[in-house]
């Protein structure tokens, strides 16, 4: 069975499960490897925020997850189903179905409304909710007709988070979701993903290089040299709105 | 050499991007391979005519007569403004070659009574010599004739010379500048196997036809600067007597009329068409450098921060469109001297030269450079300026977010249920409505080009069943030597095998309206003709009226004349009266122009009974061969012209070269299709590879979105097809039309079937670019575009 034939009830399970996930890259003669032998675990509900510095391979560690990308070797196992290997079409369904993305720069597609990038989802994807529903979950109603042009930084970067939320994803994979704004608007960001990781039960990974934002997550692991060296679990989970930087 | 690091960021800019730029150099090439190719065509068809012409001393005028004494010509030497004066005997014969079944025609020119040097109309000897002075029966033949038949020097040839059977001994092989068309009189097309040219000496000529101490034909060299409306009066006057048909110039003449003809369509050929692909070259151009210049927008901030200045900066982006002018012209101009070189071979079909050597236009060369780097200049001037005009810190920002607004279509409320992909699609056409334009424009002139090709092959299959099926309906056409009475036409109609006869009687007259005249022959034909039909636009056959005249609309037209006017016809035979006669209808014909009478009307405004000079025969084709024998030994019948060979020599020389040009015109018309749709396609994709990896990285399949940068193409390349269809008719009507001349026309038929080929090539141009460039969307780096800033 695939992602694309049975809806994976959302569970309080395992989500992802890696084994010794590995990434090379080959650029010119030279082999540079992303990834060393990654093991990690993350279960259905959680906060989880990964640090490290540049090129310390959280970006390809998130890649991989979402199906962006396949390890060189290693497994990687959605809820019961191999990803590693998995060929393209495969991998279209499964973050079509399964994943919700955030980057740091928003990507929306300039010529489409707010509600129109977020309908651009509901319209393919299996279980969706209504591109209302997803906007009004990030605040964002009264400016549903609005065009990227006329929404501030924080709103365009609602306006992905609705998005990718749309189609009710297991997992929201967020890749410096904060990286191109100011704190206020930051904030009220974090707010947007933590409501919906709350409200939704919906695993979130958080790609970050500030440490601060460490503290609204359940659990915090820290990468360096394509490795997991730290693992950390919050025993209570700051609220976005009490975090300063 | 060292190369300035801006020169190195151009080269490798232009590598990255080779592929556009090959293309767009590649339309651009294409019409400049058109224009180098008709100009260098036009050089060497100009340049080696007047050589001929000059050296071989073409006369200035012409004037054919029935018999005058020697001695006139010397009057005619003593009349100012006259250089060079040489009397001919010239004659049409029957020719029998043993291979042919049917009659062929000779034109026997005599030379110089006094065994001398010709002074006028010089042979060229391609091989063999001049007949000797004593001999009578040598003669030189046309090459086309006898290259046409197999025969050479030392061959010999039967010649029914005034009713005698003669074996005529050939001596030498040679060519004249009077015929470099070489053709019947009034026919259009060369019938090399059926026609030739011969010379002979002038004594055994002259005595045959009763000419001893006579000549029929003269040629006249003007005094440099001689005006030539006075000596022709004064020829004309002087020559009456004697049964002049009327002097004439040398460009009235067939052959060299038919010369001018062809270069005519050449100099319209060499602009129209080649700008047409220079101006879709131009679009390209604009496209490219207008998404270098969005997509380098930081790269120009920095170049300027560091100090570069405006001028540099816009220098900088100048040289792309100079790099791809330069490979244009260099591509175009190899193209050119190629396709010239191979297609003036297509001219021997046609014209006879000593030699015809393919000459380069340089000129061209120079003139298309000039014109290719200045429509792109003039394309790119508003993005360079765009460019360099940005402040430096303004441009280091990045792009903001591009403003949209719903579509004019959304506006109202058309499209509330368009999905939100197609909206994407409107709403980008609409924000830079110019690019849409531009593109549709280039891919409407793209469908354009290709209508043209099928267009003249419709043409030609309509004319041959207008001309050949509908019109000529008679197997085979004869004229007599000299007009006879009614027992010539009774002789011709029981000759074996002839089913129907129809007679002909033809005069020579000079047609004038107001300040225009055209020498040519008005033709007697029975009121209830069904051989050679007189036909109007739409194929229907027009009454003959009991009186007036019938004409080719083009002869209307040459002369400024209409239905209902009276035009003066001065006939050039016997008595030559001059009759006022009106023009009671317009024939639609495609070769030559003509004037038609009912027969009996025009033997009444002759004061002449039954007389014929000629017939239409329709054969019963079992007997052909009974029927040709026959002939062959009827020595009245002078001119026999087959109505199977006229369309077997028409598809041998006009049909071929517009087959050979049509398919030119089908490969150009084609790599243009391909070249704009892939330019289009391309720079969408870079323009797009940001909104196209969003939708990948939120799901969409790769399909999907093909289908999503397909859509946008697809919505030009509709938009684009009515148009393209409608100026391709357009422009096949105007270049068709200046095909137009009095010795050859076009009808402008374009079948539908033509328009679905234009269709379907520039679909199936747009459908392999979209998939050439659609494997690019499948590499697309997502995560690389997505991370990158705009």
């Amino acid at each position: 069975m695939t992602p694309a034939t049975a809806p994976p009830p959302i569970s309080t399970g395992v989500v992802f499960e890696a084994r010794g996930v590995r990434k090379v890259y080959q650029t010119g003669e030279l082999d540079v490897v992303a990834l060393h032998g990654v093991d990690l675990a993350l279960n259905a509900g959680e906060l989880v925020c990964l640090l490290g510095a540049s090129g310390s391979g959280k970006s390809t560690l998130l890649n991989i997850l979402g199906g962006l990308d396949v390890p060189t070797s290693g497994n990687l196992i959605y809820k019961g189903w191999p990803l590693d290997g998995a060929d393209e079409s495969k991998l279209t369904l499964f973050r079509r179905n399964c994943v919700g993305f955030v980057f740091q720069f928003y990507n929306l597609i300039p010529s489409l409304t707010a509600r129109e990038n977020v309908a651009l989802i509901t319209g393919i994807a299996r279980d969706p909710m209504t591109p209302e529903e997803a906007l009004e979950m990030v605040g964002l109603t009264a400016r549903m007709d609005h065009f990227p042009s006329q929404l501030s930084g924080g709103e365009q970067q609602r306006v992905a988070i609705a998005r990718a939320i749309a189609k009710r994803p297991e997992v929201l994979l967020c890749d410096e979701p904060t990286g191109a704004l100011d704190v206020t608007t930051g904030i009220a960001v974090l707010e947007a993903v933590e409501r919906i990781n709350r409200e939704l039960g919906t695993l979130t990974v958080i790609i970050t290089h500030n440490a601060v934002m460490a503290e609204m997550a359940d659990r915090v692991l820290y990468l360096s040299d394509g490795k997991i060296v730290k693992s950390v679990r919050n025993e209570t989970r700051l609220p976005a709105a009490q975090l300063k930087w | 050499m060292m190369i300035s690091p801006l020169d190195r960021k151009l080269l490798r800019d232009l590598g990255k991007m080779k592929g556009q730029v090959f293309a767009v150099s590649l339309v651009m090439a294409c019409g400049l391979a058109m224009m180098i190719m008709t100009r260098s065509l036009i050089l060497t068809l100009d340049s080696t005519r007047s050589t001929y012409y000059q050296k071989y001393a073409m006369a200035d005028l012409f004037a054919t007569l029935k018999r005058a004494p020697l001695s006139v010509a010397e009057q005619l030497a003593t009349l100012p403004g006259v250089a060079t004066v040489e009397t001919r005997v010239a004659v049409d014969v029957t020719l029998d070659l043993p291979g042919l079944s049917e009659p062929a025609t000779g034109h026997i020119i005599s030379l110089p009574e006094d065994g001398g040097p010709q002074k006028l109309n010089r042979l060229f000897l391609r091989s063999g010599r001049f007949p000797r002075s004593d001999e009578r029966r040598e003669v030189v033949l046309g090459e086309s004739f006898a290259n046409a038949n197999g025969l050479q020097t030392g061959n010999s040839l039967v010649a029914v010379i005034n009713g005698r059977r003669e074996t005529l001994k050939i001596c030498g092989i040679g060519l004249s500048p009077e015929y470099v068309f070489e053709a019947r009189a009034g026919e259009t097309l060369p019938d090399h196997k059926r026609f030739s040219v011969i010379w002979m000496n002038y004594r055994a000529l002259a005595v045959a036809y009763n000419l001893d101490g006579a000549f029929n034909d003269v040629l006249v060299d003007l005094a440099p600067g001689a005006s030539p409306e006075p000596v022709i009066e004064e020829m004309d006057r002087i020559l009456a007597p004697y049964g002049a048909r009327g002097a004439f110039l040398r460009k009235e003449q067939p052959s060299a009329q038919r010369l001018d003809d062809e270069l005519r369509v050449l100099t319209s050929l060499s602009f129209a068409y080649p700008l047409i692909f220079l101006s879709v070259a131009a679009f390209m151009v604009n496209a490219v450098l207008a998404r270098i210049v969005r997509l380098q927008r930081e790269q120009i901030a920095q170049m300027k921060a560091l100090g570069y200045s405006s001028w540099q900066v816009g220098r900088h982006y100048l040289k792309f469109v100079f790099v791809i002018g330069f490979l244009g012209t260099l591509l175009g101009g190899v193209g050119g001297r190629v396709l010239g070189a191979s297609l003036v071979d297509l001219y021997t079909l046609f014209f006879r030269f000593p030699a015809l050597q393919f000459t380069m236009d340089y000129g061209a060369l120079g003139w298309a450079l000039f014109v290719s780097l200045g429509a792109s200049m003039l394309g790119v001037l508003t993005v360079v300026w765009q460019a360099v005009k940005l402040p430096p810190a303004e441009a280091m920002r990045p792009e903001p977010p591009a403003d949209f607004k719903p579509s004019l279509f959304e506006r109202i409320g058309l499209t509330r249920w368009f999905s939100p992909t197609f909206r994407m699609a409107l709403r980008n056409i609409e924000r830079r409505p110019w690019q849409a334009i531009f593109t549709s424009v280039g891919l409407a002139l793209a469908t354009g080009l290709m209508v043209l090709p099928g267009a003249m092959s419709d043409s030609i299959d309509y004319l041959l069943t207008f001309q050949w099926n509908s019109q000529q309906r008679q197997d085979v056409t004869v004229f007599l030597t000299e007009p006879s009475s009614g027992r010539g036409f009774h002789d011709l109609s029981h000759l074996p095998g002839v089913i129907r006869a129809e007679p002909i009687r033809s005069v020579q007259a000079r047609l004038k309206f107001g300040q225009r005249h055209r020498k040519l022959s008005v033709t007697g034909i029975a009121p209830a003709a069904n051989l050679n039909r007189l036909l109007d636009e739409q194929g229907r056959a027009i009454a003959m009226p009991e009186e007036g005249l019938l004409m080719s609309a083009m002869l209307a037209k040459v002369l400024g004349a209409r239905i209902g006017d009276e035009v003066e016809v001065e006939v050039l035979e016997g008595r030559c009266p001059t009759l006022q006669i009106p023009i009671r209808g317009l024939v639609t014909d495609y070769a030559g122009v003509a004037a038609y009478m009912d027969i009996s009307a025009l033997r009444r405004l002759l004061k002449e009974g039954d007389t014929v000079n000629g017939a239409y025969l329709a054969l019963d084709h079992s007997r052909w061969d009974a029927f040709m024998r026959s002939l062959k030994d009827t020595p009245q019948a002078a001119v026999v012209m087959v109505k199977r060979d006229q369309l077997a020599a028409f598809r041998e020389t006009t049909g071929k070269s517009i087959g050979i040009i049509r398919k030119l015109y089908f490969v150009l018309a084609t790599i243009v299709a391909f070249g704009v749709v892939y330019n289009s396609a391309r720079i969408a994709l870079s323009e797009r590879s940001r909104e196209l990896a969003t939708l990948r990285v939120v799901g969409f399949s790769l399909a999907e979105v093909r289908g999503v940068l397909g859509g946008e193409l697809a919505i030009l390349v509709l938009l684009a097809l009515p148009f393209g269809l409608l100026f391709g008719r357009g422009l096949a009507l105007f270049i068709m039309s200046s095909f137009s001349t009095e010795t050859v026309r076009l009808p402008i038929v374009i079948e539908t079937s033509t328009y679905s080929i234009a269709i379907i090539v520039v679909l199936t141009a747009a459908v392999t670019s979209f998939a050439l460039v659609s494997r690019m969307i499948g590499k697309l780096d997502m995560v690389g575009v997505l991370k990158a800033r705009d």
